[in-house]
């Protein structure tokens, strides 16, 4: 193999990675352990080979080939047929366009080492927090209340799953020990039940505007039941959808405010509820089955045509268990939900609910895991 | 059908002893590249179906109870001490072989794996599998280890019903599959259905490649192609026509809302049936 192209390939590995993809020293000694396996005067069998072992995504394929181009020129011969073409990610904002969320990491990072969470009394004890708005909490009590939202999240209760534990009573006999004791003693039969289940939810949040903040928090409290009783994906919108599941799973908390500021570039603007919705179905369709829950939290100022967003949202509920419509504005009393996205929306809901203050994420759990 | 990414993938996941990772939608032919490549190879495949609640004693192996207590109860009839009884019962004529460890206790050439629909499976087993893929070796307490001599060749299939841990992509090859264009599917329908007319080929595959284009609950793979294509040469058709379509459109398009939606275009001319 000559030198230049392991250069090639070496340069190629580096500009993937810098460009958001995973690409290990590993992968890279793969690169060129497969490309001695192929034609090496095959412009296209470098690029396939290359491409078989540097993407695992299909999002990752136009990366690729523009990664490739650079490193390759001149570029590849034309579209290999079965390659996909996925919307490129566009390049992120300067992060001072998006001053609230900003701000709110910024404030993480100073205010909360997160040992101090025991100290916040539990939600129980505090009506008056509880049913008040988030809009008029303080831009210095947010972090408060977002750590009581996360643990009233990690207290929600689980669900049984096809998993089986072992269990001194369940309902089931857990043939595997029961054998292993016949031996000693026999006929003492061992009992399993099943694992909690976890529920899928997809959540689908408006960030425009007003609806920013309520978000923030509705995607703070998932994200906690992440893992433990549930498996969330993510999705913000305003006038485009964007995924922020691997945004929010970010391990350092302050970091993770910060990606997600920096990957969501029109974190404030007008809404298209109806397209995004539809962008939903044609490239997420897929991950809503009979089991999920879709989340979507809007007010259901929609500036897009209201009869798309009804079809749209017809599709929804008939892929998911359940449609579940949060609207912030539904805790004022005089709110009556008459926007024409809203009228739209709501033949095809389930639930319609609040999510204004920390008693409405709480009342989710049943609409969420039942 | 020799496509060059799918060739250049299996190639690659033979020679660097890696599992390859198949993605793509419902019907384009996964699971079958899984089947060609073990009748390639000339070797046995092993199918691991995935679905959620998968656990390691279903794919890999469990004990065989009612043997091991009908054994007991012979023994004690005869009047052994239950001690001699234990190695027995815990050897391997006991022990049932799941998929994963049926390729890896596999005589002979090394097997093809399929790990069919991971995407079904949940995040525990997707670890689990992990493990077992890293070094296809397993320990059963009572038995001891058990190690592949040579190593099969693993093919995994997933639908995107859920995304994959960065962990698994990492381990394997990738390749993904999209809905074919028009000329290859033609191909694959003049050979696997060689009852169709050359008209009639080509007609069905215009009108499908149009439904995909058309905003669908369940869009048709290939598959559905195949069904439809042979439904049409039982009825002996060697044309479209509105009456027939109307007919057996329950071959391709699975979703009453779908169905509804593609009736009333071709009742209103907006599906033309010619050959594109």
């Amino acid at each position: 193999m000559t030198a230049d192209l392991v250069r090639r390939t070496v340069v190629l590995c580096r500009d993937l990675r810098s460009r958001g993809m995973t690409v290990t020293t590993a992968h890279a000694i793969d690169a060129i352990r497969a490309l001695r396996c192929v034609r090496m005067e095959s412009r296209e069998r470098v690029y396939l080979a290359l491409r078989c072992v540097l993407v695992a995504r299909p999002e990752e394929m136009e990366i690729f080939d523009d990664a490739f181009a650079v490193a390759f020129s001149p570029p590849p011969p034309g579209a290999v047929e079965n390659s996909v073409r996925v919307q490129r990610r566009s390049a992120p904002r300067d992060p001072a366009a998006v001053p609230s969320l900003s701000s709110w990491a910024k404030q993480e990072e100073e205010g909360g080492d997160g040992e101090d969470a025991e100290a916040v009394p539990a939600a129980s004890d505090m009506p008056a927090v509880v049913q008040k708005d988030f809009s008029t909490f303080g831009a210095d009590e947010l972090a408060d209340i977002q750590r009581i939202a996360s643990r009233i999240a990690r207290r929600l209760a689980a669900r049984p799953s096809r998993r089986w534990a072992s269990d001194r009573r369940g309902r089931r006999i857990d043939l595997r020990r029961t054998m292993r004791r016949a031996l000693a003693e026999p006929l003492d039969l061992c009992f399993r039940r099943r694992k909690p289940r976890k529920t899928r939810i997809v959540a689908i949040c408006d960030v425009s505007g007003s609806m920013d903040l309520y978000s923030r928090f509705l995607l703070q409290f998932l994200y906690a039941l992440q893992g433990t009783v549930a498996r969330v994906e993510s999705f913000v919108f305003s006038t485009v959808l964007r995924r922020v599941t691997d945004v929010l799973r970010q391990p350092d908390y302050a970091r993770m405010l910060r990606g997600l500021s920096a990957e969501v570039h029109d974190w404030s603007g007008g809404t298209r509820i109806g397209e995004s919705l539809s962008t939903f179905n044609r490239d997420w369709g897929r991950i809503v089955d009979r089991r999920t829950v879709v989340v979507i939290l809007s007010d259901g100022w929609d500036t897009g045509d209201p009869s798309l967003l009804g079809a749209e949202m017809e599709m929804l509920q008939r892929r998911s268990r359940r449609v579940v419509w949060l609207n912030p504005l539904l805790g004022s009393a005089d709110y009556q939900p008459l926007t024409q996205g809203m009228q739209a929306a709501l033949p095809h809901v389930s639930v319609f609910a609040p999510a204004h203050n920390l008693a409405a994420l709480r009342a989710l759990e049943r609409h969420l895991l039942s | 059908m020799a496509d060059p990414a799918i060739a250049t993938s299996l190639h690659l996941a033979l020679e660097l002893h890696k599992p390859l990772l198949i993605e793509g939608h419902a019907g384009v032919g996964k699971t079958e590249i899984a089947k060609v490549l073990a009748r390639l190879l000339g070797t046995d495949l092993i199918r691991l179906q995935c679905y959620e609640g998968l656990d390691a004693s279903t794919a890999l192996y469990e004990w065989n109870y009612a043997r091991q207590l009908l054994h007991i109860r012979l023994q004690e009839s005869d009047g052994h001490a239950p001690a001699d009884s234990e190695a027995k019962i815990f050897s391997e004529p006991f022990l049932l072989k799941r998929p994963l460890l049926q390729a890896i206790a596999h005589e002979g050439r090394p097997p093809v794996l399929l790990v069919d629909e991971i995407d079904r499976s949940d995040e525990e087993f997707e670890a689990f599998l992990l493990e077992v893929l890293s070094d296809f070796q397993v320990t059963v307490p009572e038995l001891g280890t058990i190690r592949a001599r040579e190593r099969p060749h693993v093919i995994l299939t997933s639908n995107r019903s859920r995304e994959l841990s960065d962990a698994l992509r990492r381990r394997c090859l990738y390749l993904f599959i999209d809905h074919p264009p028009f000329e290859k599917e033609l191909t694959i329908v003049r050979r696997k259905v060689p009852g169709a007319t050359e008209d009639l080929a080509a007609q069905i595959v215009a009108l499908v490649q149009r439904l995909r284009r058309a905003k669908l609950a369940k869009v048709p793979g290939v598959s559905e192609t195949l069904d439809w294509a042979e439904a049409l040469v039982v009825l002996h058709a060697a044309h479209l026509t509105p009456e027939l379509v109307g007919e057996t459109l329950g071959c391709l398009v699975k979703d009453e809302a779908d169905l509804r939606k593609v009736r009333a275009d071709i009742e209103a001319g907006r599906l033309p049936l010619g050959a594109a």
